[in-house]
């Protein structure tokens, strides 16, 4: 055994250096190579998980603005449609109210021509009946001075 | 020396620091080491998030690699803990192995008595390193089946006493795992020291023309012996963890 160990050299102070250099080797790569592009790889794909939700996130708040602003315009036409209709509503009434008022007036205003028509022929009549009275009083009293005289 | 081939089957020593002996497999680990550390700390400051060619490369690797070992260990927790083990094993392996073959490494050394000595030799035909590397592999199953599964469980998976061909079933299953840390370091060990020794020899026999299609093999082999060893360990954590009774 021993002459197999010296044939290969085999010496516990070479193994152990051997043992402690690999040892070296591993500590070093792991806090110099490995843990850092380990941590670059899982920090990547966090950012790729990110994106990929915030791209998501993104489209769905797209579909959102979108029906969002359906339902808007949608509401904005409902109340158009009511302003007008509104607008038409008064339109006709007050177009109502400005028909009847004119009719009013005209009513008035013949009522009022006839009233002044007949006091002109009532007072026509008064007038003539007097110039009648007049007339008949002036042939009585020429009928009475032919009589007398 | 001179017109012969010299093969040597274990490292060779440059010299002693306080007793402790230096070989230049050592050094190779350390050059290494310093290669794959300097990368790590200047890529890993340099992360984008918007990344470059090189980023994008080794983040599909790496969620290559989690993905796969999710789909063998059956949990997304657990393939994330024994990730950094699993891919350091392969990284170590695979730049060691690409690396022996670069200039310099074997061809450039020191004569002492006589004798040429490389400064550089791959850790992985150096038993010592790859044995290391075993036991640690073993070590981490062993105590990953025990803390899965719990002391007494574990231990029942090899030391069954309710019938007899349980027994001697347990007692293969243990034997087999002891015979893990040989195979895991031998194969390794073998694989890689047997493509250098086969460049060597076409490098005696034909040179300038044989050895660069062979070396070019042998760092194919080098990197499948990489995943060999890291798949490996992978595949025994799922053993260990796997519970007795599930798995009839």
């Amino acid at each position: 055994m021993s002459q197999l160990l010296s044939a290969f050299g085999i010496d516990w102070h070479l193994l152990l250096a051997q043992a402690v250099n690999f040892g070296i080797v591993l500590i070093a790569l792991w806090y110099f190579l490995y843990k850092p592009v380990l941590a670059m790889l899982a920090k990547r794909q966090e950012l790729v998980a990110k994106g990929v939700e915030d791209a998501g996130r993104a489209s769905e708040m797209l579909a959102g603005a979108d029906s969002e602003a359906n339902s808007r315009i949608t509401a904005a036409e409902g109340e158009a449609e009511g302003i007008v209709a509104a607008a038409r509503e008064t339109a006709t009434a007050e177009k109502t109210r400005l028909l009847q008022e004119a009719e009013e007036r005209a009513a008035a205003v013949a009522r009022d021509a006839e009233a002044r028509a007949a006091e002109t022929a009532a007072k026509a009549k008064r007038e003539s009946e007097r110039e009648v009275a007049r007339l008949a009083i002036l042939a009585v009293e020429k009928i009475l001075k032919k009589n007398y005289d | 020396m001179e017109s012969g081939i010299s093969v040597v089957l274990k490292a060779e020593q440059l010299g002693s620091v306080f007793g402790f002996p230096i070989t230049n497999s050592l050094i190779m680990a350390w050059l290494v080491m310093a290669l794959l550390i300097g990368f790590a700390y200047f890529f890993g400051r340099s992360l984008k998030l918007v990344p470059g060619k090189l980023q994008a490369g080794i983040e599909w690797a790496f969620e290559g690699a989690i993905a796969y070992m999710a789909g063998v260990l059956e949990s997304e927790k657990l393939a994330r803990r024994f990730f950094p083990l699993v891919a350091s094993i392969f990284l170590f392996v695979a730049v060691i192995n690409e690396i022996e073959f670069f200039p310099g490494v074997g061809s450039l050394g020191i004569w002492h008595a006589s004798e040429f000595l490389p400064i550089l030799r791959a850790p992985t035909t150096d038993l010592n390193f790859t044995l290391a590397l075993a036991a640690i592999a073993f070590f981490t199953i062993e105590i990953t089946g025990i803390a899965m599964l719990g002391f007494f469980k574990y231990v029942g998976k090899y030391v069954n006493l309710k019938s007899p061909v349980g027994f001697v079933v347990g007692l293969i299953e243990l034997i087999s795992n002891l015979g893990r840390l040989v195979s895991f370091s031998f194969r390794l060990f073998g694989n890689i020291f047997a493509g250098e020794v086969m460049v060597l020899v076409a490098a005696y026999f034909l040179p300038y023309v044989l050895p660069a299609p062979l070396m070019g093999f042998e760092m194919f082999i080098g990197l499948v012996q990489a995943l060999v060893f890291a798949m490996l360990t992978l595949f025994f954590i799922k053993l260990a963890i796997v519970d007795p009774h599930e798995a009839h």
